[in-house]
């Protein structure tokens, strides 16, 4: 929680840049480069930074980053994992939902992938404070909505 | 040559065109066009070959796009544009006495061609009426390349150890001075983990050491030993950009090819057939795999775990073996894998940063 005197010494912020990088392999290079280069901020830091917070990750899973950058050329960055639609069709292997979902079934998955793909979920700043069976019901109504059906086993 | 020629006449660049022939970066500033003498005079010195995809990434110009739309669904029309291809968007903080309702989204393309399509989609995906309003600016790397290596200052270390860009002066003459440009390669002195690391050779460095730099980046860790007095350094790593950038910056700092060696290493952690035929081909005495008295690797959690074995093979017995490029809830981590290796581990910290260091156990089999 912040405090007021906090609050009230909170650092200008000159802008909010997003953009999306593989995990573990962040590079002063584009797209890092002219995205945070523009606002002086100190790639090698970020890359380091970046690198080092996301080893928990597969390597090269494409995460979701928010850096807020402050007019005193420092910065901030969360980091989001992919979202449940890439998880989803990975784990279903297929490219595209379903175009007709309800109707045409693209692909399917078992329980086990959506419970994978829950724990990895957990750590994401906007699912902490749910239950892993609130996290796995939210992403079964993600797989109905793009016709991917779940099932107990694979045969 | 010197990289400070290349910012005079960097100031009257306009525009360039790219060459049909992808080019090397130098030290991370595209040259001039303008004098071809120049320019064959400094890709002379580069030898070695580039690696495409980068360079190409590199020398390509890019399209920045500023798209104006209403402030509400500024945040929901970023996340679109980057799910539909954009490489990253940003977003300047708007003065709270503005009185328009319009805020401007910059967004980094790679491919003009996805710009169009790309923008329709994403307004079309979060329920816009009407197509917002943009304007394309073909973006120079250079532009980028050059405010971030304007950023870079001299920085004080420790009392009496300053890491000093290549085109600034050293604000003391008589300290220990390393010169760096890094380009493309990790290792500036500012990280909190270069200082952990630069701070523990400091205290190791007696005179006369052997020390192994796994993974040097910009070389920043081996010319730091050998300045301290070490008998010699070197230094290997899996980019051939950090190889690059480590060279330059031994010649920067005087440092004779006899002292510091640099070498490409393969990914995979078969290293000692690397090391140790280079050792033996300009030392011109055949090497045990056991060599060297500081071992340090400063890279990130997943190889220091999968290297353990290999990094700590390159040390004597009892020899000190640091890693770092670990934030502090990692370190459990790397204590577990390291603990059957090394002896008398401990831990220093700055920030949320940490380095982990201890000296090999005598009696190790070596492999």
């Amino acid at each position: 929680m912040s405090s007021v005197k906090e609050i009230l010494t909170r650092r200008p912020v000159s802008a909010t840049i997003r953009l999306t990088v593989p995990a573990g392999a962040a590079r002063p290079a584009p797209p890092v480069g002219p995205a945070l280069g523009q606002y002086r901020l100190n790639l090698m830091a970020f890359c380091k930074d970046f690198n080092a917070r996301t080893q928990k990750y597969k390597p090269d899973t494409p995460m979701a980053v928010t850096i807020t950058a402050y007019k005193d050329n420092t910065f901030e960055f969360t980091v989001k994992s992919p979202s449940v639609t890439w998880y989803l069709k990975k784990a279903a292997g297929i490219e595209l939902g379903s175009g007709r979902p309800g109707h045409v079934v693209a692909s399917s998955v078992t329980l086990k992938h959506i419970y994978e793909i829950a724990k990895v979920k957990q750590s994401d700043p906007y699912c902490q404070y749910m239950s892993l069976e609130s996290i796995c019901k939210s992403i079964i109504g993600t797989a109905n909505t793009m016709g991917i059906k779940v099932v107990k086993e694979l045969d | 040559m010197r990289g400070t020629h290349f910012f005079k006449h960097l100031s009257c660049i306009s525009s360039w065109r790219i060459s049909s022939q992808p080019r090397r970066l130098i030290h991370g500033i595209v040259p001039s066009p303008l004098s071809q003498r120049r320019l064959s005079s400094v890709f002379r010195n580069f030898s070695t070959p580039s690696s495409l995809p980068t360079t190409h990434l590199l020398t390509s110009p890019y399209f920045s796009v500023r798209i104006s739309c209403p402030k509400d669904s500024a945040d929901m029309l970023s996340e679109a544009l980057l799910c539909f291809g954009a490489s990253s968007t940003s977003m300047d903080e708007q003065g709270s006495d503005e009185g328009n309702d319009k805020i401007c989204i910059d967004s980094i393309f790679s491919d003009r061609q996805d710009v169009d399509v790309c923008i329709s989609h994403a307004a079309d995906s979060i329920g816009l009426k009407e197509l917002p309003s943009y304007e394309v600016r073909v973006g120079e790397q250079y532009d980028w390349i050059k405010k971030t290596q304007e950023s870079f200052c001299p920085v004080e270390v420790t009392e009496g150890l300053w890491i000093v860009p290549e085109w600034r002066t050293p604000p003391d003459a008589h300290a220990t001075n390393i010169i760096l440009n890094p380009g493309f390669a990790f290792g500036t002195g500012e990280h909190p983990t270069t200082k952990l690391c630069l701070l523990l050779l400091h205290g190791l460095i007696k005179g006369g050491e052997h020390f192994l730099d796994y993974g040097t980046g910009s070389g920043i860790l081996a010319i730091a030993a050998l300045k301290f007095g070490a008998a010699s350094s070197v230094g290997i790593d899996i980019d051939p950009q950090a190889i690059t950038a480590a060279t330059q910056n031994a010649t920067l700092n005087n440092i004779s090819p006899n002292k510091m060696q640099l070498t490409l290493v393969p990914p995979d952690g078969r290293t000692h057939e690397v090391v140790e035929g280079q050792r033996s081909n300009s030392m011109g005495v055949t090497t045990e795999s056991e060599s060297f008295d500081v071992v340090i690797a400063n890279i990130l959690l997943n190889p220091l775990l999968d290297l353990a074995d290999d990094i700590v093979s390159h040390a004597k017995p009892g020899a000190v073996v640091a890693v770092s490029g670990i934030i502090s809830e990692q370190v459990p981590y790397v204590m577990e894998q390291y603990s059957p290796l090394l002896e008398s581990m401990s831990v220093t910290e700055i920030d949320d940063w940490a380095c982990v260091s201890g000296t090999k156990r005598r009696g190790l089999t070596v492999n």
